[in-house]
C-alpha cells in the first residue's frame, strides 16, 4: 500500500492537513494507518479545528482499506461453490480417475511426481486431449523442457473414438488441437508474469463470456525453480512460494485446474522423494507419484497426498502407441 | 501483482517494500526522484520503474483464443512440426528409432562408456547437419563444443568424404565436377569449433552462444561433448552443482526453442550403488536426468555397439545395432566388430 500522498490524486479529502494530522501522529502510509488504533485517533481528531474533515478522512482511509480484503463465505455457501462450479475433469484413464476420486478436481493444484521417463508428460498430454475433447474449455500448456509434442496429441487422437459425437476425425483433429495452447517458458520471472496475464485475460473472459481456460499445465515446473532454489539468500524459496500461491488463487477464482510435474531426488539412505523441498510440500493439493518397470513395461501411480481420497493405493497402467 | 514477482535486485525490493510499496500498481505513479528518496541510486531507480511497467501492461483482447503473448494452438504446433527435417545419424536403423533423426528445438543426451563412439557420433552430425537441402538435409552450419579434446580433424575429413560420396550415392546422381559447396573441406569450414578448458569457460560459452547465433542465423546443431567432464571434478558443493547445471539447460532449452536448432549433449557414466549391488548410470546427477528433450544410451552388447532410446516424448523406447566403420556410423553388418586390444 502506497504513502498516503499517493492517494490525494483519487480522493481529494486525503488533502495536505489530513496528512498533517496523521504525520504528527506518525502515520504515513495506509499500513501505518492499519496498525494505529482507530478510536484514540478519532478522539485526537476531535481535539482538532477541523475535526469534521478529518474523520471524513479517516472514514475514507478505512473504505478504501475494506474494498482490499476477500468476501466472506460460510460453510454452505462453498459446499454450493464446489457442487456447482467445481467439476472433476477426466485424465482419460480410468485407474488414475478412479484413485483421485473422479479426476483433476477444479480450483485444485494436482502434482505429479516421479522419475525420469516414468510417463509424466504422457499423463499431462493425455489429460489435456481428453479435455480439449469433452469442449469444456481452453487448456493452456506450458512447456519448460521442450517436451510438448503435437504428433504425439495427434497420434492419440486417432487411437480414442468419441461415441458421443458424430464428427469426421480431420475436424475432430482440428477441433480438439485448436484448443490446446501452448507456450514455452525458460525462466521463473517469465512463469509469473504468464500467469498474471492469464489471471487478467480469464477475469476478462468471464464479463464477455469467451471460451474460457478450465485446464492449466506446467511441464515441469521444478526445471524452473532448481536453479534458483538453495544458496545463501532465500529468494529462490520465495518465488517459488509466490509461484505455488497464483497458481492456487488462479485455481480457485476461475475454477481452473492446475496440473504440475515435479521430478524427484535421492534423499538420506537412498531413497526417492519429490523435489523442491519441504516447503514446496504443502503447496500442492494432491500428490499423485508415477513410476515405471521397465522390464514389463507397466507404470504404476500411487497417491501420496489427497483432500479427500485415501492414500498409499497404488494403479496400474500401460503407455501404448 | 506483487513487487515480489519483479527481476529485481533483494535490497531493492527490500527497500521497496519496507517503504510502502507493495503491489505494481502503487508504483504506477511514481518518480524516479521520488524512489531515489529511498537511497536507490537514480539510474537504478529508473530502471525499476522500467522493469515494473513492462510486467504491468494487461493484454485486453476481445474474443481472441490467446490468453497470452507468444502462445500457439497446438494445431499451429502440429503444421511447423512436420515442415521441420531431422538431422539423420548416418545408420538408417538409428535413424528409425530417432523417428527419423535428431530433432530441431528439441535437446538430445547421448551417454555412453568410454570408447562406445560418443564423439564420432558428435562428429558425423556436425557433418550431417551440412548435407544440403537439395539432397534431403538441413544445409546449415554446426557449433563442437570440445571440452576433453577429442575431436580430431583428419577423423572429421574421412567423415566428410564419405559422408559426401555416400549421399551422391542415394541420389544416382554423378556429378562430373562437385561443386565448391560440396567438398570436404568447405564441411570443415562450417563447423564453428570451440575448445573449452574449464567449467567457467564452459558456463561462459553458453552465455554468449545466444549472441553468436544471432549473428550466425544459419547453424542448426549445437554439440557439447561432453557436458559432464568439468563438473566432475573440483565441485565440492553438490548443491551448487545441481544449480548450475540447472541453469546451464534452462539456457540450452531456450536456444533450442528459440533458434529452431538441434542441442546434443555427449554424458559419461558413473557407478551407483542401488538394492544392493552396483550399476552403470548417466553422471551429474537425477536431476539432470530432466533436464533433456531425448535421451539415447550407447553400450555394448558382447562385441556390438547397440543404442537404445531411453526417453523420448513420443517415441516408445527401441533398441537397434550400429556399428562405427572408417566411413563413419554405419548400420551394422556382421564384419564389423570391435577389436579387442590384446
Amino acid at each position: 500500500m502506497p504513502p498516503l500522498k499517493n492517494l490525494e490524486v483519487e480522493f481529494p479529502i486525503i488533502d495536505a492537513n489530513f496528512q498533517l494530522f496523521c504525520a504528527s501522529n506518525g502515520i504515513f502510509s495506509v499500513e501505518d494507518f492499519l496498525v494505529h488504533d482507530i478510536y484514540a485517533l478519532t478522539v485526537l481528531a476531535d481535539r482538532e479545528a477541523n475535526s469534521e474533515v478529518l474523520k471524513q478522512g479517516i472514514a475514507q482511509v478505512h473504505s478504501i482499506v475494506d474494498k482490499l480484503h476477500q468476501p466472506w463465505f460460510n460453510g454452505l455457501e462453498l459446499l454450493e461453490d464446489v457442487n456447482q462450479n467445481k467439476y472433476f475433469l477426466s485424465t482419460g484413464c480410468e485407474g488414475i480417475d478412479k484413485l483421485l476420486g473422479g479426476g483433476l478436481r477444479q480450483g485444485q493444484l494436482t502434482e505429479i511426481v516421479g522419475p525420469s521417463s516414468s510417463g509424466k508428460t504422457q499423463v499431462c498430454l493425455c489429460t489435456a486431449l481428453h479435455v480439449a475433447d469433452k469442449n469444456l474449455g481452453a487448456v493452456m500448456y506450458l512447456d519448460t523442457c521442450n517436451s510438448f509434442s503435437p504428433k504425439r496429441i495427434a497420434d492419440m487422437i486417432s487411437q480414442y473414438s468419441n461415441d458421443f459425437i458424430k464428427e469426421g476425425k480431420e475436424r475432430r483433429l482440428n477441433r480438439i488441437m485448436r484448443s490446446i495452447i501452448c507456450r514455452s517458458v525458460f525462466d521463473i520471472f517469465e512463469l509469473l508474469g504468464v500467469l498474471n496475464e492469464l489471471a487478467s485475460a480469464s477475469e476478462h473472459k468471464v464479463k464477455n463470456l469467451g471460451t474460457r481456460l478450465c485446464l492449466l499445465i506446467i511441464d515441469s515446473i521444478s526445471f524452473l525453480v532448481t536453479p534458483i532454489l538453495g544458496g545463501k539468500d532465500s529468494q529462490g524459496r520465495m518465488l517459488m512460494s509466490s509461484c505455488g500461491t497464483l497458481l492456487k488463487k488462479l485455481a480457485n477464482e476461475h475454477n481452473i485446474s492446475v496440473l504440475v510435474t515435479n521430478h524427484m531426488v535421492r534423499g538420506e539412505g537412498g531413497i526417492l522423494k519429490p523435489a523442491l523441498g519441504e516447503s514446496w510440500k504443502s503447496i500442492p493439493h494432491v500428490q499423485l507419484q508415477l513410476s515405471c518397470d521397465r522390464v514389463r513395461n507397466i507404470c504404476q501411480a500411487t497417491v501420496l497426498k489427497h483432500t479427500f481420497m485415501a492414500s498409499g493405493v497404488p494403479a496400474e497402467f500401460a503407455i501404448h502407441e | 501483482m506483487e513487487i515480489s514477482c519483479l527481476p529485481i535486485s533483494a535490497s531493492h525490493r527490500a527497500k521497496l517494500l519496507s517503504a510502502g510499496y507493495t503491489t505494481l500498481s502503487s508504483l504506477s505513479s511514481v518518480s524516479p526522484p521520488q524512489l531515489s528518496h529511498l537511497n536507490v541510486a537514480l539510474q537504478e531507480a529508473v530502471d525499476i520503474l522500467k522493469v515494473s511497467s513492462e510486467s504491468c501492461r494487461v493484454e485486453v483482447q476481445d474474443g481472441a483464443v490467446e490468453f497470452c503473448k507468444g502462445a500457439q494452438t497446438a494445431w499451429d504446433m502440429l503444421s511447423e512440426e512436420q515442415a521441420l527435417r531431422h538431422i539423420s545419424t548416418g545408420s538408417g536403423d538409428l535413424d528409425s528409432i530417432l523417428g527419423g533423426g535428431i530433432h530441431c528445438k528439441e535437446v538430445t543426451e547421448i551417454g555412453g562408456v568410454p570408447g562406445i563412439g560418443k564423439t564420432q557420433l558428435g562428429i558425423q552430425l556436425a557433418i550431417n547437419v551440412q548435407i544440403p537441402y537439395d539432397f534431403g538435409g538441413l544445409g546449415g552450419k554446426a557449433i563442437y563444443i570440445d571440452t576433453e579434446g577429442s575431436f580430431m580433424a583428419e577423423r572429421a575429413y574421412q567423415i566428410a568424404e564419405a559422408s559426401i560420396l555416400d549421399t551422391f550415392d542415394n541420389f544416382g546422381c554423378q556429378l562430373k565436377e562437385i561443386p565448391e559447396k560440396l567438398k570436404a573441406e568447405s564441411f570443415l569450414a562450417n563447423i564453428f569449433y570451440f575448445r573449452i578448458c574449464s567449467y567457467t569457460e564452459q558456463i561462459a560459452l553458453i552465455n554468449y552462444l545466444d549472441q553468436f547465433l544471432v549473428e550466425h542465423k544459419d547453424v542448426k546443431i549445437v554439440i557439447i561433448d561432453s557436458v559432464t567432464f568439468h563438473f566432475r571434478q573440483d565441485f565440492d558443493d553438490l548443491a551448487l552443482r545441481t544449480r548450475v547445471l540447472g541453469g546451464m539447460s534452462q539456457k540450452l532449452m531456450n536456444l533450442a526453442k528459440k533458434f529452431s536448432l538441434s542441442v546434443v549433449l555427449m554424458n559419461q557414466v558413473t557407478t551407483k550403488f542401488t538394492e544392493g549391488s552396483f550399476h552403470l548410470t548417466l553422471a551429474l546427477g537425477d536431476s539432470w536426468s530432466h533436464s533433456c528433450t531425448n535421451r539415447v544410451i550407447l553400450y555394448w552388447n558382447g562385441n556390438d555397439r547397440y543404442a537404445y532410446l531411453d526417453k523420448s516424448p513420443y517415441l516408445r523406447p527401441a533398441s537397434v545395432h550400429f556399428s562405427v566403420t572408417g566411413k563413419g556410423i554405419r548400420d551394422a553388418t556382421s564384419q564389423c566388430k570391435r577389436v579387442r586390444m590384446m
